[in-house]
């Protein structure tokens, strides 16, 4: 089926089988392997994208269902070649032990961020329960969070 | 796999019919999930995505609402006008997973799926909810604590699919909780309990008590909330009413939880749910 919608700011027009997810089109189609796919079942949260800024999980929608719709991926958080204000907070807090969570992490926080600019510590972790990290590493990506929040205030 | 993208209710339950094997899709959080792991290979899915009339949530003049069975959870859990007994809803929609699959699934799928370990099953049987279903032939309504039949298992016949939940007017002053026990933030419940009360000169005047997780279906028993009615919600009253439901309780033993444990949970978040519920009326 032709679909057609806007990535990272950019038209895209795809042709794709029914049944693939618009994780499986963003990194197979096109390329955009930031999101990660691991469980496929929309427990980890490791390919969470924005669709309409809100936070999905990629594996659980179908790639001819968000026709028309906006989509941003890790790769459209950054500005020319620059990281976002969250994903350098992740580097300076230390928050990255094996990256594989990475992506779904920042993007689950940046479209938390933009509604609520001042969380509080259980607000974050409620915001981010929908991201596992094997590694455990919970403290430090609150802290980035945390972070990230005192630098986008005004 | 054929896809389809209607605008109207009527043209999609068009094409259900024509295809006993196609699918409706609703937000997909259950559905390509189960694609996904290879457990359903629909001939084609309808979407539901662009069928205007089931997207609206709707203040019925009487004090109820109507809620189209495409909105979300996160929609369901943000609706600050949903309170009083139908605030029961509004924080079972709330509990369900995660942020990125609430605002993925919808009220109809989670409904359609008839999932007893799910949120809002007992929440709408405690709110005494209506599902209107919508079929190729006709409409019809059915009492939540009649759609839910068995596991997976709900009063929907083949081409039918859920269109709206209605929520009655609750009695003056009843205050409605849902009290989830999980492993995880978010995960599915190991048992819940879902209550709406209200109270007049300390006593309880108005109950109803759904469980989730307990067994194929939210499980409510008469005689539970008989033994409430009247009562000061005493130890004693709590207690025989948990006995009762826990009784009437088949549920079974996975990575939640076993079985014994999940009946033993009865009497504690029995308590909890009355005695935030009564907190809040």
């Amino acid at each position: 089926m032709d679909i057609s919608l806007r990535i990272n700011g950019e038209e895209c027009a795809l042709s794709v089988p029914a049944s693939r997810t618009l994780l499986e089109a963003l990194r197979d189609d096109m390329a955009l392997t930031g999101a990660k796919n691991a469980c496929n079942q929309g427990v980890c949260g490791s390919c969470t994208v924005l669709v309409d800024g809100m936070p999905v999980n990629a594996c659980l929608v179908l790639a001819v269902n968000v026709t028309g719709r906006d989509i941003t991926t890790i790769e459209g958080l950054g500005e020319g070649g620059e990281l976002s204000v969250v994903q350098q907070a992740f580097v300076d807090a230390g928050a990255i032990q094996c990256g594989f969570c990475m992506s779904g992490m920042i993007v689950s926080a940046t479209a938390f961020l933009a509604h609520n600019p001042m969380p509080s510590r259980d607000e974050i972790r409620t915001a981010l329960s929908g991201n596992l990290c094997r590694c455990s590493g919970y403290v430090r990506v609150f802290d980035a969070v945390a972070l990230a929040a005192q630098r986008l205030s005004p | 796999m054929d896809f389809y993208q209607p605008t109207s209710l009527d043209a999609a339950l068009a094409l259900l019919a024509a295809d006993p094997e196609a699918l409706p899709l609703a937000g997909g959080a259950t559905l390509v999930a189960m694609m996904n792991a290879d457990l359903v290979e629909p001939s084609a899915l309808v979407s539901l995505r662009d069928v205007a009339e089931l997207q609206t949530i709707e203040a019925a003049a009487d004090g109820g609402f109507r809620i189209g069975a495409m909105i979300s959870h996160a929609a369901l859990a943000d609706e600050a006008r949903l309170g009083g007994g139908n605030e029961v809803v509004r924080q079972a929609a709330a509990r369900i997973a995660h942020p990125q699959v609430r605002n993925i699934g919808t009220l109809g799928g989670a409904v359609a799926h008839g999932d007893p370990s799910s949120d809002l099953p007992a929440a709408l049987v405690a709110a005494d909810a209506a599902i209107e279903i919508a079929g190729p032939a006709a409409r019809r309504v059915v009492a939540a604590e009649n759609f839910f039949e068995d596991y997976l298992t709900t009063a929907l016949k083949p081409g039918e699919m859920v269109s709206a939940i209605t929520l009655p007017v609750q009695p003056e002053g009843a205050v409605g909780h849902y009290e989830k026990f999980a492993r995880v933030h978010g995960g599915y419940a190991t048992l819940s309990v879902a209550v709406v009360l209200a109270m007049a000169g300390g006593e309880c005047s108005h109950v109803r008590v759904a469980l989730g997780a307990a067994g194929a279906t939210p499980v409510r028993v008469d005689a539970a909330e008989a033994r409430l009615l009247g009562s000061v919600l005493d130890a004693d009253a709590v207690r025989d009413a948990a006995a009762i439901l826990a009784e009437a309780s088949d549920p079974i033993d996975d990575v939640r939880g076993s079985a014994e444990y999940r009946l033993m949970l009865v009497p504690r978040l029995l308590g909890r749910a009355l005695a935030a519920a009564e907190g809040g009326a």
